[in-house]
This record gives structure tokens, sequence and C-alpha cells, in this order.
């Protein structure tokens, strides 16, 4: 009972200190004007681009739909489009969004590529940073933390108070508690309104059936971001009883926060890539390309007895069941080559989530787009989904031209199919995954922020311990 | 006047004894130490980027070539009999030599400055495989590049110059006269013949020095030697690029040194300087050009690409029902194929390949207002970057150093209007020759538009050198007027 008095009076004493010097109402204010800044900013653009995506692909599926009668494979040619939905978290997080495509074509032959990606039509500056509420409480949210709490115990040492508080028999530890109960409460004044406002919006913005989940990863994102600032907090105190002046807390900490928020990121991308290097275009298609044409060739061969596209041996009566050899060949080549791609950045990803336990940015910003559903993983999930519905046109087409083969030998593309073969099409009907499905694939950078939020008590805690009173 | 005799040799002292007292310090030495490793890194990471990017452009260009000669070899096999063509790799058919078959790639090279700032490199494709489709399907950004990379962006040079340089300044020079106040020190210099400008003058000229030397000295060196052997072609416009980006640093630096006096012409203690001035930093370097990024792409939203997406299917569902009878005719050439064979100068194209020549055509046509509204919007957003950029100088340097090193946006849409300049060029050759059903020979190889990059003039990259320096300039002097009037009341004690 006693002691917990002890920790509230602590607590509540710092808290007050930090009301009065108005570092809280500078510092917090500026932070918690952006933030809002931000949430508007993300949340018109969630709105615009989600109804514009909604309204896009139901078009692009009434318009498959109104086909009037015409050759499957010219059918399949035109194909369709698939939008990649926006979460209604990426109001909070854009993640990877801005700089990878959310648009798939869904035509014949080729499994597409996602283009169309917001950077393209970006000015320069977007390299400095995309504002939003992830990138505040990334970059900024520690420096907040810093501005709050560096001379916690140094100032107090300079002022001659710690030696008198520790005279009267307060744990060290004890004070310890209680200095990171008033830091985190400072930042719970700031935060804990933007995150009630943030879940309204996030309430509001999600569809009817999607709003339980979008709450749920919301939660997740806030609790990530939680342990962030915790590891933060308990850093900051910790360097704050090991220096001898303010002065030199402040320098330390400025420092580990330049190289975290500021160097990590660049560095570790260049890190990652060196160890897990990505192929160039050319030697990507110069790979997938050759293959496709050994496996067609292999195909070919085994099926018709030669390699000779439509030549003598091969009519055009047999068009359709070639296609579907074909196109049956190549979806395990392009499995294989798209997904060694992606295990290569999946891989370089996992460098940065590792680098995490010391610089906690990495982590957070993996945990916080996966959460928000703008992360690779989603993205794959996506790319993935789409690849799979043009597979699946492809091969309706496909047996659609096999039934109705050329009878007369040499009048294969006049054939027409009715508008009930287009009616076969499913649409793309593509739903995000669930927050649960989100926190698996991001288990590994939660644990890896857990383990430093760990770390960072027990060095807090020693450096405390240990301090000297003067 | 007779109080302060000339100063030019108390000048010299001051430098002297504030070089003598860095040299004692560790301070100095270690900021100086650690600028000269993030430099290093840097220029060594700019150094290796652009040549893995030239050696891939070197592969494109090579597999081009490659490819059209074998091409040509194969058309004279053709011709002479010894080969036969097949449907889809015909060399003698313009239509098929016009598509993705024999296209070529529009390259775009890399400048000699490029190692010093990689700016949009990563994000922007410099490569196009320009065919008779339209440009909506061929010139789209490439996304080999892991997104994760490209929202982290590069450590190079511009990195390090537009974000830790300023720090590293403040790390030597917050506390230029508070220390010196708090000391006591200063009472005792200006009881000299001394002017406290003349103090700061020399104070900051050692500084300058100190830190400028890598910044601009070594990448200088560095890029001399590495283009010296042989690493990359010279170009008589390097030493021009090199002078304005030395002056583009120069004024980079002198603002923030401009910020620094102001900020200890108001006599506050050295704590409080090193507080306003890293939140002068976050401001400033941080937070303004995010706002500007946002402002400008809020001021002149981009049209929308969901939209672009829908009208492309749209255009291409009516050219190919327009084409449709076309389409449904026969590939005339399966079991005949002496039908792919060249006659007195002209070949036989089949129906369903004349259908897709005709419904590219038409998708080009009908796209390309469109596209043309994308360019417009981009063109006017760096416009209005051009006019408000000033309100962050790291936004104006960061840009002056990426258009200097030719990654910025404004080469690369340059790059976007050759590219679409070839592309006309490409269906002039090719169209009449598909529409009067000319076979293509060997002898018109020769005579296939190639792409020839166009650099951009050295006067307008002057030019626009010369604005970024003059909108760090400006408010740099501002500053130091600031610092003037402060001054002049500045109290020694």
């Amino acid at each position: 009972m006693k002691a917990s008095m002890l920790l509230n009076w602590i607590a509540r004493r710092e808290f007050l200190e930090r009301l009065r010097d108005g570092r809280l109402y500078w510092a917090g204010g500026l932070v918690v004007m952006l933030l809002f800044t931000a949430l508007a900013v993300g949340w018109a653009h969630q709105q615009g681009a989600h109804a514009e995506q909604v309204a896009a692909q139901a078009m692009d599926y009434r318009d498959w739909l109104h086909q009037d009668k015409r050759h499957p494979h010219d059918a399949a040619h035109q194909g369709m489009h698939a939008f990649k939905p926006e979460p209604p978290l990426s109001m909070v997080d854009s993640g990877i969004n801005p700089f990878i495509g959310s648009t798939v074509w869904l035509q014949a032959h080729r499994q597409s590529e996602v283009k169309f990606n917001a950077a393209q039509d970006a000015t320069g500056l977007q390299r400095f940073g995309n504002l939003s509420v992830g990138w505040i409480l990334q970059v900024l949210g520690p420096l907040l933390v810093i501005v709050l709490g560096f001379n916690a115990f140094a100032g107090e040492r300079e002022q001659g108070i710690l030696r008198q508080t520790l005279s009267l028999g307060v744990s060290p530890l004890r004070l310890l508690a209680g200095k990171a109960l008033a830091l985190a409460a400072s930042l719970a004044v700031l935060l804990v309104p933007a995150a009630i406002v943030a879940a309204i919006a996030v309430a509001a913005g999600a569809e009817q059936g999607g709003r339980i989940d979008a709450l749920l990863r919301l939660a997740a994102w806030a609790l990530g971001y939680a342990v962030y600032l915790g590891i933060f907090v308990f850093l900051v105190l910790g360097v704050s009883a090991m220096s001898a002046t303010s002065r030199t807390a402040i320098t330390v900490l400025l420092a580990l926060w330049i190289g975290q928020a500021v160097m990590a990121p660049r560095v570790l991308s260049e890190l990652s890539r060196t160890w897990f290097p990505s192929p160039t275009r050319l030697e990507f298609n110069q790979q997938l390309g050759a293959e496709l044409k050994a496996v067609s060739d292999k195909v070919w061969q085994e099926n018709f007895g030669t390699t000779e596209r439509w030549g003598r041996d091969v009519p055009l009566s047999k068009w359709g069941i070639a296609l579907r050899l074909d196109d049956q060949a190549s979806y395990p080549v392009y499995d294989r080559h798209y997904g060694r791609l992606w295990d290569t950045w999946e891989q370089q990803q996992t460098v940065q989530e590792w680098s995490g336990l010391v610089l906690p940015i990495l982590a957070i910003r993996s945990f916080s787009m996966g959460m928000a559903g703008t992360d690779f993983s989603h993205h794959r999930r996506f790319t993935t989904a789409a690849e799979l519905h043009r597979r699946n046109i492809q091969d309706l087409m496909s047996k659609d031209l096999v039934v109705h083969a050329d009878p007369l030998g040499d009048r294969h593309f006049s054939y027409q199919a009715t508008p009930d073969l287009w009616a076969t099409v499913p649409p793309f009907d593509y739903h995000s995954p669930g927050a649960g499905w989100a926190l698996r694939h991001q288990a590994r950078s939660l644990a890896v922020l857990c383990a430093g939020l760990l770390l960072a008590v027990a060095f807090a805690a020693f450096a405390t311990v240990r301090q000297r009173a003067l | 006047m007779s109080i302060h005799p000339p100063q030019g040799r108390r000048l010299l002292a001051v430098m002297r004894q504030e070089i003598r007292l860095m040299l004692a310090e560790r301070g100095p030495w270690v900021v100086g130490a650690l600028f000269l490793l993030l430099v290093a890194y840097a220029l060594g990471n700019g150094l290796m980027q652009t040549a893995k990017r030239d050696r891939a452009q070197a592969a494109v260009a090579q597999a081009d070539r490659d490819t059209r000669a074998g091409q040509r070899v194969q058309l004279e096999a053709i011709l002479a009999g010894t080969a036969q063509p097949t449907p889809f790799e015909n060399p003698a058919d313009p239509s098929r030599m016009a598509s993705g078959y024999g296209g070529q790639h529009a390259l775009l090279p890399t400048a000699p400055l490029g190692p010093v700032a990689l700016g949009q490199s990563d994000l922007f494709p410099s490569q196009y495989k320009v065919t008779n489709q339209s440009r909506v399907v061929f010139m789209n950004p490439s996304d080999i590049e892991n997104p994760w990379h490209l929202l982290s962006g590069h450590f190079d040079l511009a990195f390090v110059i537009v974000y830790l340089l300023p720090l590293l300044i403040f790390a030597l020079s917050y506390n230029l006269l508070s220390a010196e106040r708090e000391n006591g020190t200063l009472r005792l210099l200006l009881s000299q013949p001394l002017r406290l400008r003349t103090l700061l003058a020399g104070k900051l000229t050692v500084r300058a020095a100190v830190l400028l030397g890598p910044a601009v000295l070594l990448p200088v060196a560095v890029l001399w030697i590495a283009r010296h052997a042989g690493f990359a072609g010279a170009s008589s416009a390097m030493g021009s690029a090199t002078l304005w980006w030395a002056l583009l640093v120069g004024a980079y630096a002198l603002f923030w040194f401009a910020l620094v006096v102001a900020v200890n012409a108001f006599g506050a203690s050295s704590a409080t300087n090193a507080m306003v001035l890293v939140i002068a930093w976050v401001m400033l370097v941080l937070v303004a050009p995010v706002l500007l990024n946002l402002a400008v792409t809020r001021a002149a939203p981009a049209p929308s690409r969901t939209e672009l997406a829908t009208q492309q299917r749209v255009v291409t569902a009516e050219a190919m029902k327009r084409y449709q009878d076309l389409l449904g005719t026969e590939y005339q050439h399966v079991g005949h194929g002496a039908i792919l064979m060249p006659r007195n100068g002209k070949i036989e194209i089949a129906g369903r390949a004349l259908a897709n020549y005709k419904i590219e055509r038409e998708v080009d046509e009908a796209i390309r207002p469109a596209l043309d509204r994308f360019d417009a919007q981009q063109a006017r957003q760096q416009q209005l970057l051009g006019r408000f950029g000033a309100v962050s100088p790291a936004a104006v340097a960061y840009e002056g150093m990426t258009a200097l090193a030719g990654n910025g946006v404004r080469r690369h849409a340059r790059f976007e209007a050759q590219t679409v300049a070839y592309h006309e060029a490409w269906k002039a050759f090719f169209f009449p020759r598909i529409d009067a059903r000319d076979a293509f020979t060997p002898a018109e190889f020769d005579r296939i538009p190639a792409f020839a990059w166009q650099e951009e003039p050295a006067g307008l990259m002057r030019g626009q050198a010369a604005l970024a320096v003059l909108q760090l300039l400006v408010p740099s002097l501002l500053l130091f007027g600031l610092a003037a009037l402060r001054l002049r009341r500045f109290s020694v004690a």
C-alpha cells in the first residue's frame, strides 16, 4: 500500500513538473497537431481511393458480363482488372503502398505485374517520407520521449535533488518506476485522445463487415506503438541515470535517435540488399523467358511431337488444347520466378526486422504496416489472388475453346462464344485477411519489439541502481 | 574607429587560435572523423549503385544489339532460302519488327555526378522497351525493386549532406559564443582590439573548413579519380556540374552556419541554443519537406490511375470490337509456311496480326490525352515546388543535388519526353511499311530509328542550380542580418 502510494506520488510530481516547464505543451502540442493533420489527410486519401477502387472493380465486372458474342481468347486478351483494396488502416500507415502498384491487368498468356504506384505521380520530395500517423510516431515519437525525459535523473543530479531523494531511503527501482509511469502518463495524455479519434475514423471508414476486424487491427497496432515508445521511455531514463549532466544525456540520446530514426532505415536497407541481392529487370526477364520457352517446347514435343508452332503437324483446331497446355505449363514457372523474387524481398525485410532488436524503428515499421494491411505480405497475398483469378479466366476460356474446337480445320478464330460463357467467370472478390493472419505474419517483429522492451527495462534498472547520486 | 584597427590580421590570429583549440580538443576530431566516415560510406555506396545500374544498362543495350543482329542474320537466311520464318518470329514482317519482337530500349545514361545523389533513380525506370504498343503499356515503373527499399531511401552523399551535415555543424558550433561567455573568456577577448564579428568570422571559417573539406573536396577528388580510372565516361559538363554542386553544398552549409550565429546572437545559454537548433532541424529537415510534398500533391493532384486503367480497358474493348471481323480471320499461314515469305518486296500480314496492330494503334491514339494530363500535372507539381520549395532549405538542397546528379524528376521527365518522341519516330517508320505490306529487308535494319539521348542543356542545369543556391543564400543573409542586429546589443557577461 505504502509502496504504491509512493510510486503514485513520484509519478504525479514528475508529471506536474513536466506540465510546469511547458515541455509537454509545446513539444506534445506540436506532435498532436501533426498527428491530426496526418489523420485527416490519411482519412481523405483512404476514403477516396477505396470508393474509386470499389466502383472501378464493379464496373470492370459489369463490362465483362456485357461483352457481345466474341472469340473466348479475345475476351481473355481484353481480360479484367484487379484493383487492390485500400485497407481502412491505410489512413494511419500507408506502408509500402505508395511505392507499389495497385492495379493488375489480368490478361491472357502472361502473369501481369502490378502497375500504377502513387510515387510515380509525386514530386521528388516524397523521398523525405510520407506524412502518416505511423511515420510521426516512428520518427518523432522517440524524440518526444527524449525531450520529455532526458533530464529525469540527470537534471535532479545536477540540482542535488537526487541525493536527497535517495537519502530518504527511496529505492532506485521505485524511483525508476515512478518516473517511467510519469513519462508514460505524459505520452498517454497526448496520444490516447489521438488514438480515440483514430479509432472512430477507422470504424467509420471500414466497411460494415470489416469494422470489428479493423478495430482489432488498430488495437494490435496501438499496442505495438506502446511497446515501441515504452522502449524509449526506459532507454531515455537509463541514459539519463548514467549521464553525469543533462547535457551529456541529451547529446547521447539525440545521437541515438538520429542513428536509429534517420540513418538506420537507409543503412539497413542498403546492407540487406547487399546480403540478398535482387536481380535486375533484364536478368529476371531473361531467366523467366528462357524457362517459359523451355517448358513450352517440352510440352509441345510431348503432346504434338514437334516444337514448331502452328506448322503442318499442329492445325489450328488444336489451338485450344495447345493454349491450355502452354498455360498450365507456365503457371509453375511464374510461381517459381516470382516466388524467388518475392522471397528475396522477404529475406531482405527479415534482416531489417531482426535488426529491430537494436534499432526498434525497423521492427515497428514492419509491425505497423503489417497490422495496417499495407505491408508486402498483404500485397503478395493480393497479387497471388489476382493471378489465381487470371488463371481461372484463362482456364475457363481455354476449356471452351477445347470444347468448341474447329471442326472445319481452318475456321478457328471465327468461333464466337455467347455471353453465357462470360457469366461462368466469377467476379474478383478479394478481401483482406483478418487481424489474426496479419498478427501471425508479424509475430517476429512483435517478438523483437517485446525483447527490445525487456532489454531497455533491464538497461534502465541496471543504470538506475548503479547511478551516482552526485 | 580607432579602437578597432584593421581586422584582417586579427581574423587570421583568431583562426590560428581556433585551429589550435580545436586540435587540442577531442570533439572536433570525433566530429570530423565521423563525418569523413559517413561521406566515404555514402560515396562508396553511390559509386557502387551507379556502377551496378551502368552494368545493367550496358547489358540491356548489348541484349538489344544481339537480338537485332540475330534478326538480321535470320532475315538474310530466309531470303537466301536457308531458313523458314515462323508466324511470331518473322523479321521480314514489319508488323513483327515493330512489336515486342523487334522492339528496342530507350536508355537513360547516368550523369557524371550520378553517384552523389541517387535520387529517384531507383523509382523511375531508366529503360523503356519501345514498341508499337501504346506507351501506357511500356512506360511504367518497373516493380523489380523491393518497395521497402524505395520507402527507406538511399544512403548517398545527398542524404549525408542534407540530413547529417547540419547536425555536425551544430555539434561544432552550437555554443559558438555562449561557451565563451559562460566560461568568461568572451569578456577577455573583447577587451582586446577585436571586433565581435571578426571573432565570429574566424570561428566560422575554421569550422566550415573542417566540414566542407570532407563534404566537397573528398567527393570531387573521388569522382575525378573514378572517372579517370575508367569507371565511367567523362563528360565535358562534369566540371560545371561539379562546381555548381560545390556551390550548392556551400550555400546549404552557410544557411545552417547562419542559423547557428543567429541563435547564438540571442545570447541564451548553450543548452538552450542546442535545443533550439535541434528543433529547427527537425522542423526544416524532417517535417517541412513532408508537409511541402503533401501541399504540392494536394494543390496539383495527379489524375486517377484507377480511372486510367478503366479507360485503357474500355478503349481496348472498343477497338477490339471494331476489328472483330479481322480478328476472326485465320492465321492463313498455318500449314502454308510459304505465305510468311516475302514476295516481290511485299509480305502478307495475317488478318489477326493486322487486327492487333490496328487495335494497338487506336488504343495509343485514344489514351494519349489522358497520359498527357499526367505529364502536365507532374510538371505543374515541379513548378510549384520550384516556387515554394524555399520554405525548407533541405528540400531546396536535396532537389538541387538530385537535379545536378541527373537523378531528379526533371531529367527523368526529359527522358520520358524523348522516349515519347522516339516512340513517334518508331511508329512513323513502321506504320507506312505495315500499311503498304512492304517486306522488311536487311538493308533497312540500319534505317530503323535508334534512341539517342540528348542531355539537358548546360544552361538549364546552371539556371536551376543558380536558383537553388539563391534560395539558400537569401535566408542565410536574412539570418546573418538578424544576427548582426542582435549582436549590436550583445552582452558579453
